[in-house]
């Protein structure tokens, strides 16, 4: 290597550096991916044989549509929830108060456990018999009860809030403590009482922020697999389907696994560039 | 109608441990450009947000036109500002920060549109209306904000060292700018700024503090030629100070020894012999003579010790007898080589004594 | 930071954001506060707000039948393994794309979080093919392999941060003051870097820790690892004991998070997402 120009020979060294990720990424990623993009092509059982059966039958049938209605429900639930629950924690979360520290430090904690511990401990604080219902039962015996969460679609998406959320306030408060704070001063000055500064300075200028943070909640609530597999009882996610065409027949059903698991890929990558043109056309603005 | 636009009595603000306003009473008369000029932390932006009501003063009333407005909020103060780093709305065109405060009041369209366009015209901004603030210069965006400032005709406009990000060429245009728009609208402004220069140009009346004290408050004149402390005199333009004694007091004047020579200067201060004082003399002030110049009250021998060439002047370092080091500034028409021995002479009406 | 004066309102709105915090609060931490106590808890089954007795035999239950000291050590094993690959791999293409020129850099970025964009169980598939065919299924280094598809894109981002932030002149400057390039290395470069590779390490360290997916697709009997044991004993149906397995995995997340909730910046954390 000595023997080539130095150029030549810094960009056989970049090569080099990049070999390991390249290789990660094609090798474990990508050509998996084209692994199942064939497998969900070929007759279940057999090596040789192109077939669109399974995209078809998924497609047009009745638990297809379902499941994928399913997933962009739980999806787009979850996200609009966890805007809705952001923004005016971040609004208090940004000010000093008292405890601000521990309280900041208290939505860090879903993201650093897995969704399958998280989804059991909400089973089993708002099951029938969980705490939460004891609370309805001792402290507000007006509201009738017993309410179960467990293996309904509320309970589902609210634990996927539990543990999505956070993506979507860490964002949201990051960009809102990179305001300038002269300009919400400005805005006093001009007259608009705290309501109109939030209404016109500050959600405008937070919100690609906002938007940010959001589509991580989206992709997590869309993808989620431990949660689903553990409290939905009978309602499957894509991810779900997927698991269970593989788990439940014998021998399994890999291509139809498979094409469940291009169909739901496909939608997400769909899904995030729209997103994405979406976030760009707000920037040129 | 109070006689007073603004008043700040007895204001008080601490910062844990910091005193950041100690008990500052001011009072400003309609029409009147008023600068808080200090140094860094001596209080001056925080007198200013007291006035805004973006601070609470812990002690002390804030007044506007007769009003004690203490416990009223920013929002309903109705005040004009201007900020150092202009606080543009960001996602709002030039025409829609101006028209802000306008819509926010519900203004109806038309008259909005009007008083927009006047604004911005007044700011010579009319043409860039569609623009973004990241799309135009750091001038063109502080007029912006005085556009917006002023489209609402708040009665005081309070300007928070609006052009300390501006380079210097601009600056000065802009200070021009600025003093033209408050006195044409009659309005009653608040300056703050650490640039004494500016302070000078611009005001009405300078207020000078120092550790969250006003110092001195009086016209340009008044600060820059009877400065009342060391801090202020040394803070306005040049100065020359040296320990003198008192030697003789007269009706209106003093006689001060100062390292053996003998000093009359021109003051109305009530001083007793002895007293161990300052004396001041800015280095402007100074006449250099031939050395064959006749000898006078306040004529002193001396040799120059070095001479800066800065162009516009000259500044010299001068030596008197007794080994009385004085620093004098002319206009680069006398040029002086170093070693000459010279006559300078402190005319006495331009000498000052500080008590302290 | 901007106050109303009427008190009553400034109060109000006082109240009105803590009593927000608290019970955001009890919903994050009360899940984990009942798994503890069911853990611990005999002949708990609802009416109660606590269980009647306490005991440790779910605990002795976890460490004697379901065999947990062999799973965490598999755990240990499987995690070890990502981390250290993904750090490598982390390391090159980090300093690749700090501090070299690379045509397209920025699309390129974008495509290695690919892998954590598109739901794992999409090419999960793929690789449980793969390994079948390679024989890596049941094996600790094959699951680590399948982890270090979601940990590398984390370690590639923050080490190529690191790299980027590394001040050429204060390399420079140490050679000026004398100090040969592995002098400068050891004592400039290594202390400006370590705070990114231990970052990277964390992060790596959560992510394969937690791991489900994955890990369902390629795992054994010989290599069980928390997640999955867990998960397996959701499915026996003994939740006394599957909580006290979890609050066992939970706790060291927990600590280091505990340990790092005052160095890390909200953004690091949710994977460079900000110039979406």
């Amino acid at each position: 290597m000595r023997f080539l120009p130095s150029r030549r020979r810094e960009g056989l060294t970049t090569l080099l550096l990049l070999l390991p990720g390249f290789a990660v990424f094609f090798g474990l990623f990508v050509y998996p991916f084209i692994i199942t993009i064939i497998q969900s092509l070929r007759p279940e059982g057999e090596t040789t044989g192109w077939t669109l059966e399974y995209y078809g039958s998924f497609l047009s049938s009745a638990h297809g549509q379902q499941v994928i209605g399913l997933t962009f429900f739980l999806a787009i639930a979850t996200t609009l929830l966890s805007v809705l629950l952001s923004v005016p924690l971040a609004l208090i979360l940004r000010r000093k108060i008292r405890g601000h520290r521990f309280f900041r430090a208290v939505p860090l904690i879903p993201l650093v456990i897995p969704g399958l511990i998280g989804a059991l401990g909400l089973l089993l604080v708002f099951g029938s018999r969980g705490w939460f219902n004891l609370f309805l039962r001792d402290v507000l015996p007006f509201i009738h009860g017993p309410v179960a969460v467990d293996y309904t679609i509320t309970g589902l998406t609210l634990f996927y809030v539990w543990l999505y959320f956070p993506y979507t306030l860490l964002t949201t408060l990051s960009t809102l403590e990179g305001l300038d704070p002269g300009i919400e001063e400005a805005a006093q000055v001009s007259g608009a009482n705290p309501w109109k500064v939030l209404r016109h300075v500050v959600l405008p200028l937070i919100m690609p922020g906002i938007l940010s943070g959001s589509v991580l909640t989206f992709m997590n609530a869309f993808g989620a697999f431990s949660i689903p597999l553990v409290a939905g009882g009978n309602y499957r996610p894509l991810s779900v389907d997927v698991y269970k065409q593989i788990q439940l027949f014998v021998p399994a059903h890999w291509s139809q696994a498979c094409s469940i698991a291009v169909i739901m890929g496909v939608m997400q990558v769909a899904f995030l560039t729209f997103y994405m043109r979406v976030l760009r056309g707000r920037k040129v603005r | 109608m109070s006689e007073w636009m603004i008043e700040l009595k007895g204001t008080t603000k601490r910062y844990g441990m910091l005193l950041a306003n100690d008990h500052i009473d001011l009072r400003i008369p309609r029409g009147e450009l008023l600068t808080l000029l200090g140094p860094s932390g001596c209080g001056k932006t925080t007198a200013m947000r007291c006035i805004t009501g973006h601070q609470r003063p812990d002690e002390g009333r804030v007044l506007i036109d007769g009003r004690d407005v203490t416990d009223l909020p920013t929002h309903k103060r109705d005040l004009g500002m201007v900020f150092q780093n202009f606080a543009l709305f960001p996602h709002m065109t030039v025409y829609e920060n101006v028209d802000f405060p306008l819509m926010i009041r519900s203004l109806p369209h038309e008259e909005r549109r009007q008083r927009v366009t006047d604004a911005l015209r007044l700011v010579r901004m009319d043409e860039l209306a569609d623009r973004y603030p990241r799309q135009l210069s750091g001038g063109q965006q502080q007029r912006v904000g005085l556009a917006r400032a002023l489209v609402y005709r708040p009665s005081v406009l309070l300007l928070d060292e609006p052009l300390s990000n501006l380079d210097a060429k601009l600056r000065e245009e802009m200070r021009f700018e600025i003093k033209e728009l408050v006195t044409q609208l009659h309005m009653t402004a608040v300056y703050v700024t650490h640039d004494q220069g500016e302070a000078l140009a611009l005001s009405d009346r300078v207020a000078v503090m120092k550790a969250g004290r006003i110092q001195q408050i009086g016209t340009p004149r008044e600060i820059f030629e009877q400065p009342n402390s060391l801090f202020v005199a040394d803070f306005i333009g040049l100065s020359d100070f040296i320990k003198a004694r008192v030697e003789a007091v007269e009706t209106k004047s003093v006689w001060v020894a100062v390292k053996g020579l003998r000093v009359r200067v021109q003051t109305e201060a009530l001083l007793r012999v002895g007293q161990e004082v300052t004396l001041f003399i800015r280095p402007t002030r100074v006449d250099l003579l031939e050395q064959g110049a006749p000898a006078g009250e306040n004529v002193f021998a001396a040799r120059v010790l070095k001479l800066t060439y800065l162009g516009d002047n000259i500044d010299y370092r001068v030596v008197l007898p007794g080994d009385w080091e004085i620093r004098v500034q002319t206009n680069g028409q006398q040029y002086i080589p170093a070693g000459s021995s010279i006559k300078v002479r402190l005319p006495a009406k331009f000498c000052h004594i500080i008590a302290e | 930071m901007v106050k109303t004066y009427t008190r009553g309102l400034w109060n109000g709105r006082l109240i009105l954001s803590y009593t927000l915090l608290v019970c955001l609060s009890i919903v994050i931490f009360s899940p984990f506060v009942v798994i503890i106590v069911k853990s611990f808890g005999k002949g708990w089954f609802g009416k109660l707000w606590l269980p009647p007795t306490l005991t440790l035999d779910w605990y002795k239950w976890a460490v004697n039948v379901a065999r947990l000291p062999e799973v965490m050590k598999n755990t240990i094993i499987v995690v070890a393994m990502a981390v250290a690959m993904s750090t490598i791999v982390g390391i090159f293409s980090g300093w690749a794309f700090g501090r070299r020129h690379i045509p397209g850099k920025e699309v390129l970025m974008s495509m290695i979080l690919l892998p954590r964009m598109i739901p794992p169980i999409t090419y999960a598939l793929g690789i449980a093919r793969i390994f079948y065919g390679l024989n890596l299924v049941n094996t600790h280094f094959g699951i680590a392999l399948a982890h270090v598809t979601l940990c590398a894109p984390y370690a590639i981002l923050v080490m190529s941060a690191t790299f980027e932030g590394l001040d050429e002149r204060m390399l420079e400057a140490a050679s000026v003051c004398g100090a040969n390039p592995l002098r400068t290395f050891f004592h400039v470069t290594l202390p400006q870097i370590m705070p990114g590779i231990l970052s990277s390490m964390i992060f790596t360290f959560t992510t394969s820790y937690n791991e489900f997916t994955l890990t369902l697709m390629t795992y054994g009997p010989d290599t069980l690892t928390l997640p999955i044991r867990t998960y397996l004993a959701v499915g026996e149906g003994y939740w006394e004991v599957t909580s006290a397995m979890s609050v066992i995995m939970v706790l060291p997340s927990l600590l280091i998070l505990f340990l790092i909730q005052r160095q890390v910046k909200p953004e690091q954390l949710v994977g460079g997402f900000k110039g979406l």
